[in-house]
């Protein structure tokens, strides 16, 4: 496994695919929080729909890096397609808590607040939560499930938009509408919480649709 | 070792591209399936390494460690094909060491040695497939599927290739390789078979022949001048050979054996003995389950 993640990385960092999600995110983090103040939390809710974004378009970008003859010989030396998809997860996940790390800093770099640890505990998590829901909806959007690129982009931007801004689709919307709210910091824990567990149930059953399409169509 | 019973295939409402396919392999065989263009020969081997089910049939007795080479290697990768090579090789549960002395030593018998710090991008078709063939051999394989590996390689690699094959069947792997052309003696194949209108068939001529190979053993004439070098393992249908001393033992295909002698004689060798060998032949159906 750990070869894998290790074969996945060098090919996303060879291709600089991870660049466009990248620069994106730092532009919404740019627009957002320079120069912002006052409670810190409705900005965190800005950087995690920027988290939510960057990490779906990441993760197609990722899973997307390989064609279908070279994922034929990684899913034959890996001894099956399931480990090589493991793998894809583990390192967009990676790339999200790079992101995650930037996305707490900077709003602190960028604007005036007085961050508590209850609210950068609250930012960290509610990062992750859209990390977790941004990489399942790139799987299924990646060239495994879907293969011709038009239909793909626009699943992806149809799926995107829907969990950020239905109120009804949870964790993405919830959580940012929960993190604008004014509520304080620890009174969102335990709401949080239960969102993180439908973000990573979402991903799951979202890995397991892509292994399952992508076994079929061949 | 694997079986394949009454395999069919097919996409959608299309017709089927395979119908009723028969096919064992056995420990240490060659096998060789000619069959044109879009006869889904393609279809079948990736049955086989398991990429792809059947619709209908089963398939059973597939071994852990697989090499496969498939029809196209797309150069998209910006990795170079050492690097490609060792993170497969790693990927295949090699460590770091052996991983590049393996993938340095099959570059350097496919005759990639220059190339193999550029980018995958940049290598020619035929640079691109010595990389494919390469990561099929970088773990010594128990079953090797190889899909048409021939086109695109140069004469050079055409013979190491041979080698390679013979080399896999002969350390117990079950090779099974396609080709349009008439490769089928070219790696020595023990067992032929033709795909046409998704059926499988025995072909004639290949199928259960016990001696397909001879042994020549050749030598530099007693007296006159020194014979040229010669690479035999270019030669077509040549399996293997064996240096003793002055001496170079060749084997090769029974249709290949006269152009061999031929080219001997002429680049003043002298043949000191034929032998007849017994191939590593079984007819389908007949060996050992």
């Amino acid at each position: 496994m750990i070869a894998l993640i290790h074969f996945r990385l060098s090919t996303l960092l060879h291709s600089q695919r991870y660049l466009p999600p990248a620069l994106l995110f730092l532009a919404v983090l740019a627009v957002g929080t320079v120069n912002s103040s006052g409670p810190l939390l409705p900005v965190y809710a800005l950087c995690a729909g920027a988290v939510f974004i960057s990490a779906a378009w990441l993760t197609v970008a990722l899973a997307n890096i390989e064609g279908p003859e070279h994922r034929a010989i990684t899913v034959i030396s890996a001894g099956g397609s399931r480990a090589p998809l493991v793998a894809t997860i583990a390192v967009a996940l990676a790339g999200c808590v790079v992101l995650t790390v930037v996305g707490l800093l900077l709003p602190l770099a960028w604007g005036t607040h007085s961050p508590t640890a209850a609210e950068l505990a609250v930012g960290v998590g509610a990062q992750l939560i859209c990390a977790c829901a941004g990489v399942g909806i790139g799987l299924l959007c990646s060239r495994l499930v879907i293969t011709r690129p038009g239909y793909s982009l626009l699943t992806a931007l149809a799926l995107v938009m829907l969990t950020l801004l239905a109120p009804a689709i949870p964790p993405v919307n919830p959580v940012l509408r929960l993190l604008s709210s004014g509520r304080g910091p620890h009174e969102l824990l335990w709401p949080l919480l239960g969102f993180a567990a439908v973000a990573i149930a979402t991903l799951a059953v979202s890995a397991v649709l892509t292994q399952r399409v992508a076994a079929r169509r061949t | 070792m694997l079986r394949l019973e009454a395999v069919s295939k097919r996409y959608g409402r299309a017709a089927p591209v395979l119908t009723g396919v028969d096919l064992e392999l056995t420990a240490g065989q060659v096998v060789a399936i000619k069959g044109g263009n879009g006869s889904g020969k393609s279809t079948l081997l990736r049955i086989v390494v398991g990429l792809s089910s059947p619709s209908t049939g089963i398939v059973t007795g597939r071994p852990a460690s697989i090499g496969y080479v498939p029809e196209r290697f797309p150069p998209d990768e910006r990795l170079s094909a050492a690097a490609y090579l060792l993170h497969m090789g790693r990927i295949r549960g090699l460590t770091t060491r052996v991983a590049s002395r393996r993938a340095a030593r099959l570059c350097d018998r496919l005759g990639l040695i220059g190339d193999a710090s550029a980018p995958l991008q940049r290598l020619s078709k035929g640079n691109a497939q010595k990389v494919a063939v390469a990561q099929a051999l970088l773990v010594a394989p128990q079953l090797l599927v190889l899909d048409e590996p021939w086109s695109g390689l140069d004469i050079t690699a055409h013979g190491v290739l041979n080698e390679l094959v013979t080399e896999a069947a002969g350390s117990g792997a079950a090779v099974l390789f396609t080709d349009h052309g008439d490769a089928l003696t070219s790696a020595g194949a023990s067992v032929g078979y033709e795909l046409t209108g998704g059926r499988l068939r025995p072909r004639p001529g290949a199928a259960g022949q016990r001696h397909v190979v001879t042994e020549v053993v050749l030598a530099a004439p007693v007296t006159g001048p020194q014979p040229r070098r010669v690479q035999w393992s270019a030669l077509p249908g040549v399996l293997d050979t064996c240096h003793e001393g002055d001496t170079v033992t060749v084997r090769v295909a029974d249709e290949h054996r006269d152009a061999l002698l031929l080219a001997a004689l002429r680049r003043g060798w002298s043949v000191t003995e034929l032998r007849r060998a017994a191939a590593s032949a079984q007819p389908p159906g007949s060996g050992a389950r």
